[in-house]
């Protein structure tokens, strides 16, 4: 009966071949379209808006471009960040991302279809992510085969992992960088399969734009060269390799110092300096083989043993000398907080703060990526068992990926990728060899002979259930994925949301665009505000002010200097508040409505930060702890805490508020504790706008008095 | 200049499935958190005090996705590489000529390694997180 129902559709009616192009493209297509619609969640919740704080400041800089294109942009010197320093954004941005933008945007407005360039900016992410599937299809039908390619690219649109920094609101380096980079694989993977120059070359215009786009371009100029020299190693090395990766090298490397913010590194600095060994390594081994080719025995291990000595220490010695004489950079510390993982933490305490460079947990690999865990090893197993030059490429790819992963939360997004890609090896390969096990049900092709292996007689029970099982784990993964995102990844951090109130209904907390828009209306053209480092973007490009300190972080001694001024007394912290000519200061307060990030439970960084450099090694983070080592706000905390700055301009006039109906006045809601300084006056500084969940606070430091009592 | 090197006997090129065990080690360490282990490093088992006083044993650190002790982390990437192994046993039941006793014992091996690993893996992760999959 569902034979001859079937036989009504024309899909009956055609061949094979076309049967599976169109099961191809719309798997393809519909893979796509669900990578862009479950990216919608905080869209359809709230508003499309911009997210979390880095993607203020590329949203600032794209409608800069757009107002002003591009010659402004790539000389644009900002004076209002990082006052009195200033910034030069032409040279130390990724331009690839605002100019996607603003070109996508360009070309719409030439069509008629006019769309606001912040919802360019909101839905660009979403868009590249379906590309992005499309781009794992590709990368796995070269590594593996087209089965494998549709699974892939089904797992990459919806895997956590990936869409956590791709939702739609996320505008940031990342969003395009993932695109940018599979395709630059797969490029890559084209051109070492058929060593000809026309896809090498693409594989270097697709590397310009990956460096154009995200500094984790470094991770690119790495791999590859590590691909070639396990080539060399296995003895695959061949003259397609060396076509491709001579190609792919000097054209990149020419291509990617025309990013300013790049510039001469590729050259000078260490982490690109693996790439170059390699490019000669491949320079002697191609020369060996060909000689091997040509001269005899004798004479071909006499040449090599010369040149084989000359240039090893030929090469010692430059890199000696230059190691010596300070031409060659040594790893920077973003990138050696990857190798040696404990630096950042004993050094550097700024980039130790950031949560998202903490190592990982078990429990973040298994939200991320369900299912894939479990297939990982699968998929080297069985690139392990069939090796060939492009699987090489993915178990690196796969193993250096895992590590990095490991070290730091914020590179589960590049493991992401490639964990499909295995997964879906994996999963194909098990899927086929099981399938083929099921009897076929439809009698009109011939039984194939019987096998003469009477021991496998519950093929076909085996098979099924092989099968129903692994259905069943990719329709959790299904469901797993979709509630991830729903829950944890769709929140646009600008606009919180919780379910409170006497009838249980949801309250929006808009604080902070509150604050924002408050300044930007009531506050003088060139005031200055000073506050932590992480509002510096969203205080430019709502509230249209000048900063002291954002979130690019280039600069640890201001940073300190704005963190001693937080933990030091009113008096002190005036000094250096005039020093710095801030007008205003803003602080983010949680403990009326229980939100944690507030910059109290910041507040250790600012103390370890501020006592880092040498104007501020009067303090001491022990100082603020009680005499038995904990943190308090309330009555038992340190004397210096409660005096402090900070202290006294989030809790001012909260002792006279009731959070609670059993509690005293004054509770925090955070610290859960009654806070034990509540009746200060403020002398320096005066209350200039407190938001209505006292989120945001805002206060203007008057003018120095006039008789200089 | 006449260098008489040799390569010793005894180093050669390791075997792939030598390296893939060499691999597999490495992901069920890294997946069991032991970078965070050294970097933060948390107690093996944490503990609370009950009402009585008493102090209780606490297995997962609860409410926080990326916070975990030792002992949870290595016992959930062993749970990890089992499951792999076992999808890595099960293809191993497809070669052609084997005893029958062999091919019953890799299918049972096989799936329980994949059933357990995986259902154990979801308590663990409801465990940690109260709300996972029900909010």
């Amino acid at each position: 009966m569902a034979a001859s129902f079937l036989s009504y559709l024309p899909a009956s009616q055609m061949s094979h071949e076309k049967k599976s192009t169109l099961l191809t493209l719309m798997i393809l297509t519909i893979a796509a379209i669900l990578s862009f619609l479950i990216r919608l969640f905080s869209v359809l919740r709230f508003e499309s808006v911009i997210h979390e704080f880095d993607p203020y400041f590329n949203y600032r800089t794209t409608r800069f471009l757009v107002d002003n294109g591009y010659y402004d942009f790539h000389n644009w010197f900002d004076d209002r960040a990082w006052y009195p320093l200033g910034r030069i954004i032409g040279g130390t941005i990724y331009p690839g991302l605002m100019i996607t933008s603003t070109i996508l945007y360009n070309l719409l407005h030439s069509l008629n279809i006019t769309i606001d360039i912040r919802n360019v900016c909101v839905f660009l992410a979403p868009l590249f992510s379906s590309l992005t599937s499309i781009v794992t299809y590709h990368l796995t039908k070269e590594l593996w085969s087209t089965g494998a390619g549709l699974v892939a690219a089904s797992l990459i649109a919806i895997v956590p992992g990936y869409i956590s920094r791709s939702v739609a609101g996320s505008y940031d380096n990342e969003g395009i960088a993932i695109f940018c980079m599979l395709l630059t694989y797969t490029l890559w993977i084209k051109a070492v399969k058929r060593g000809s120059v026309a896809w090498a070359t693409a594989c270097a215009v697709a590397y310009f734009y990956m460096v154009s786009s995200w500094g984790g371009y470094v991770f690119l100029i790495n791999l590859i060269p590590m691909h070639v020299f396990a080539l060399i190693v296995t003895g695959r090395f061949n003259v397609k390799v060396y076509v491709s990766y001579c190609t792919v090298y000097c054209l990149g490397t020419v291509m990617s110092m025309q990013i300013p913010f790049v510039g001469f590194q590729p050259i000078q600095s260490s982490e690109h300096m693996a790439a170059f060994g390699v490019f000669g390594l491949c320079q002697i081994v191609g020369f060996y083989q060909y000689a091997a080719s040509k001269l005899s025995k004798e004479e071909l291990n006499l040449l090599s043993r010369f040149v084989i000595s000359a240039t090893v220490v030929v090469s010692l010695v430059v890199a000696m000398a230059l190691q010596l004489s300070g031409k060659i950079a040594p790893w920077t510390g973003r990138f050696y907080s990857l190798l040696d993982p404990s630096y950042a933490k004993n050094n550097i305490p700024i980039i130790a703060s950031v949560s998202e460079h903490q190592p990982t947990a078990w429990s973040s690999f298994y939200f991320d990526l369900q299912l894939l865990v479990f297939m990982f090893p699968v998929g080297l197993y069985h690139c392990f068992a069939n090796l060939t030059t492009e699987n090489i490429f993915i178990i690196l790819y796969g193993v250096t990926s895992i590590y990095f992963a490991g070290v730091m939360v914020r590179l589960m997004l590049v493991l992401a990728p490639v964990m499909c890609i295995l997964a879906s090896i994996g999963l194909n390969k098990t899927m086929t060899s099981f399938m083929k096990n099921l009897e076929s049900t439809n009698k009109e092709t011939p039984q194939p002979k019987k096998r003469a292996d009477n021991s496998y007689s519950v093929k076909n029970e085996v098979a099924m259930a092989v099968v129903a099982m692994i259905t069943l784990f990719l329709t959790t993964y299904v469901f797993h994925c979709t509630w991830v995102t729903s829950e944890a990844y769709s929140s646009p951090s600008i606009v919180l949301a919780a379910r409170g109130g006497s009838d249980g209904s949801r309250m929006i907390f808009d604080d902070f665009r509150e604050a924002y828009y408050w300044m930007r209306q009531n506050t003088e053209e060139d005031a200055k505000i000073m506050s932590w480092w992480d509002y510096g973007y969203q205080i430019t490009a709502m509230a249209n002010r000048t900063i002291l300190v954002d979130n690019n972080t280039w600069n640890n001694t201001h940073i300190s200097r704005v963190g001693q001024a937080m933990s030091s007394t009113e008096d002190k912290a005036y000094e250096i508040m005039q020093e710095l000519d801030v007008d205003y200061v803003l602080v983010i307060f949680g403990g009326m409505v229980g939100y944690s990030s507030d910059d109290i439970n910041k507040f250790l960084w600012m103390v370890r930060i501020g006592g880092s450099t040498d104007r501020g090694t009067h303090i001491h983070e022990k100082d603020y702890y009680t005499p038995s080592g904990e943190f308090r706000v309330d009555r038992e905390g340190s004397p210096t805490l409660l005096n402090c700055l900070m202290y006294k301009l989030c809790y001012y006039k909260f002792g006279n508020v009731y959070t609670d109906a059993n509690k005293p006045m004054g509770y925090d809601r955070v610290r859960n504790v009654e806070i034990g300084n509540k009746d200060f006056e403020l002398d320096v500084l005066e209350e200039a706008y407190t938001t209505q969940h006292w989120l945001v606070r805002i206060y203007k430091v008057k003018p120095m008095s006039n008789r200089g009592i | 200049p006449h260098l008489k090197l040799k390569k010793p006997s005894w180093v050669k090129q390791p075997s792939s499935m030598t390296m893939f065990a060499m691999v597999l080690l490495s992901y069920f360490l890294v997946t069991g958190g032991i970078i965070y282990d050294v970097i933060v490093e948390p107690p093996s088992i944490g503990s609370t005090t009950d009402e009585k006083g008493n102090s209780k044993p606490v297995a997962f650190m609860p409410y926080r996705v990326n916070g975990q002790y030792i002992m949870e982390g290595l016992a959930s990437s062993f749970l990890f590489s089992l499951g792999g192994l076992g999808f890595i046993i099960l293809d191993r039941t497809n070669v052609p000529v084997m005893p029958k006793l062999n091919r019953v014992l890799f299918f049972c091996v096989g799936f329980a390694a994949i059933i357990i690993s995986f259902f154990m893996c979801r308590v663990f992760m409801r465990m940690k997180l109260p709300g996972y999959l029900q909010a």
